[in-house]
């Protein structure tokens, strides 16, 4: 089950909201090693959980599986303010681009060793379903250089917003991810799996019952 | 324009390339400024893989000519340091670092001698992970090359474009190659539709009823992933069925 919630849609979800942070805890303070973000109550909570921040959720068998979350490029976001030497030149902006943040998957819902994982492939396909039913057709993402051939392999159109970095042990490159039906289509396709992931929250309250 | 806007320009042309060689000219084109004016990418055949099946798995190649026939001819991939170094461990290596691992292996000293004659002496390579996470090896040669970690990063980058591209466009090939063929009855159906005789008519050419004439055209469709009748006749035309 794929959910897009906003911020305080997940607040009212006491339990879901606490794992989701604990995830992002366990993933970039304990797993990556991002010790800025570390806290003494294992939950990782930035200034970008604000109101008009959307959290992306794939829930299995009443569990967080796997996680992101996307936030407005027409105000403050990781790119403009955090990571600003990722882009050269004028970052885009505008209505019709999210920046995807925080992409986590469960280290159970995890398969081999480089290949993404079913949980992987549904946080994809449904944030591209997520954009294009509401008119947003690219998404900015920070992520290792592998990921840009994994786009291409999904029919994203991919542009480069700056050089390479390392942070950490890690290499980051910014890069802006343009999708359209077709890349829908790509994605369900390697998924095998063609019916829409996006479930609607006041369907659904029922799976978060169950999480609580 | 500065370097970077460079990048963007070349990456550009890369996803616009319609064709394999197409990306492998442009990719060139940004590589050779460093010296290396010779690439190969592709995934790494088992060890024993026929020497028929090895060509299966290049991707892009810009070898000098003759040097891939060589070189599968004489099966060097299971001993090419630059292999060898791969399958050890990810990221990115000089093929100096490979070469020196390489040194107590006659076979493989005999790859690096046989690609200095075609002046293949110096480059670099590292892996990509396809979404199965299965390795793509890149490597980039020349006779001598000199480059910043900086300007490393970058080939790096705008390869995995290529790669990328190459990817889009070999599956698109199989993607056409997996179509089942036309039948005959099929073929001439769609001749006659093409120039725009209704399924009656077509009935009555050929010799059939109106119903199996119909059903013709309906399987050609969809053998062609066509949308409509006008649809299937353009992609008949495109594969070569009928002209």
């Amino acid at each position: 089950m794929f959910y897009a919630l906003t911020t305080s849609q997940l607040m009212s979800q006491t339990r879901l909201w606490r794992s989701v942070h604990e995830l992002r805890h366990q993933i970039f303070v304990e797993e990556m090693g991002w010790q800025d973000l570390a806290r003494s109550d294992g939950l990782e909570i930035d200034e970008f959980d604000h109101d008009e921040a959307i959290h992306h959720l794939v829930v299995r068998n009443g569990e967080l599986a796997g996680y992101q979350r996307m936030l407005p490029t027409t105000r403050p976001h990781l790119l403009t303010h955090v990571l600003t030497d990722l882009y050269e030149g004028v970052s885009p902006t505008g209505p019709d681009i999210y920046e995807l943040t925080r992409y986590a998957v469960a280290p159970a819902y995890r398969d081999g060793r480089r290949g993404v994982s079913t949980v992987g492939t549904e946080l994809i396909a449904g944030f591209v379903e997520w954009g294009l039913a509401i008119g947003v057709d690219k998404v900015i993402i920070e992520f290792e250089p592998m990921w840009v051939l994994r786009a291409l392999q999904l029919h994203f159109l991919a542009t480069p917003l700056g050089y390479q970095r390392t942070y950490g042990r890690q290499q980051v490159v910014a890069t802006m991810l343009q999708f359209n039906r077709e890349t829908l289509e790509t994605v369900r396709r390697r998924r095998n799996h063609f019916q829409p992931v996006l479930t609607h929250l006041a369907s659904e309250e029922n799976e978060f019952r169950l999480a609580s | 324009m500065n370097q970077f806007d460079e990048t963007l320009n070349y990456i550009d042309r890369i996803q616009k390339a319609p064709t394999t060689e197409q990306v492998c000219l442009e990719l060139l084109s940004v590589t050779e400024k460093f010296g290396l004016n010779a690439l190969l990418a592709g995934t790494v055949p088992d060890p024993n893989t026929p020497l028929a099946e090895q060509k299966k798995h290049v991707l892009l190649c810009g070898w000098p000519v003759g040097w891939l026939d060589r070189y599968v001819q004489k099966n060097y991939v299971d001993r090419d340091p630059v292999v060898v170094r791969m399958k050890k461990s990810p990221g990115s290596f000089k093929w100096g670092e490979a070469n020196e691992l390489s040194k107590s292996d006659p076979v493989s000293q005999e790859v690096i001698g046989d690609a200095g004659c075609y002046d293949l002496r110096d480059g670099f390579a590292f892996p990509l992970y396809t979404l199965d996470g299965t390795p793509v090896v890149v490597s980039l040669g020349g006779p001598a090359f000199e480059s910043s970690e900086e300007n490393l990063s970058m080939i790096a980058l705008v390869s995995t474009y290529a790669v990328g591209r190459g990817l889009q466009l070999s599956q698109k090939c199989r993607a056409n190659d997996k179509r089942k063929a036309l039948t005959e009855r099929e073929t001439e159906c769609l001749r006659w539709a093409a120039v725009g005789k209704s399924e009656w008519e077509i009935s009555q050419i050929l010799g059939i009823s109106e119903h199996t004439s119909e059903k013709h055209l309906l399987n050609a469709k969809a053998k062609l992933g066509a949308a409509n009748r006008v649809h299937a006749v353009a992609e008949a035309i495109r594969l070569g069925y009928i002209s």
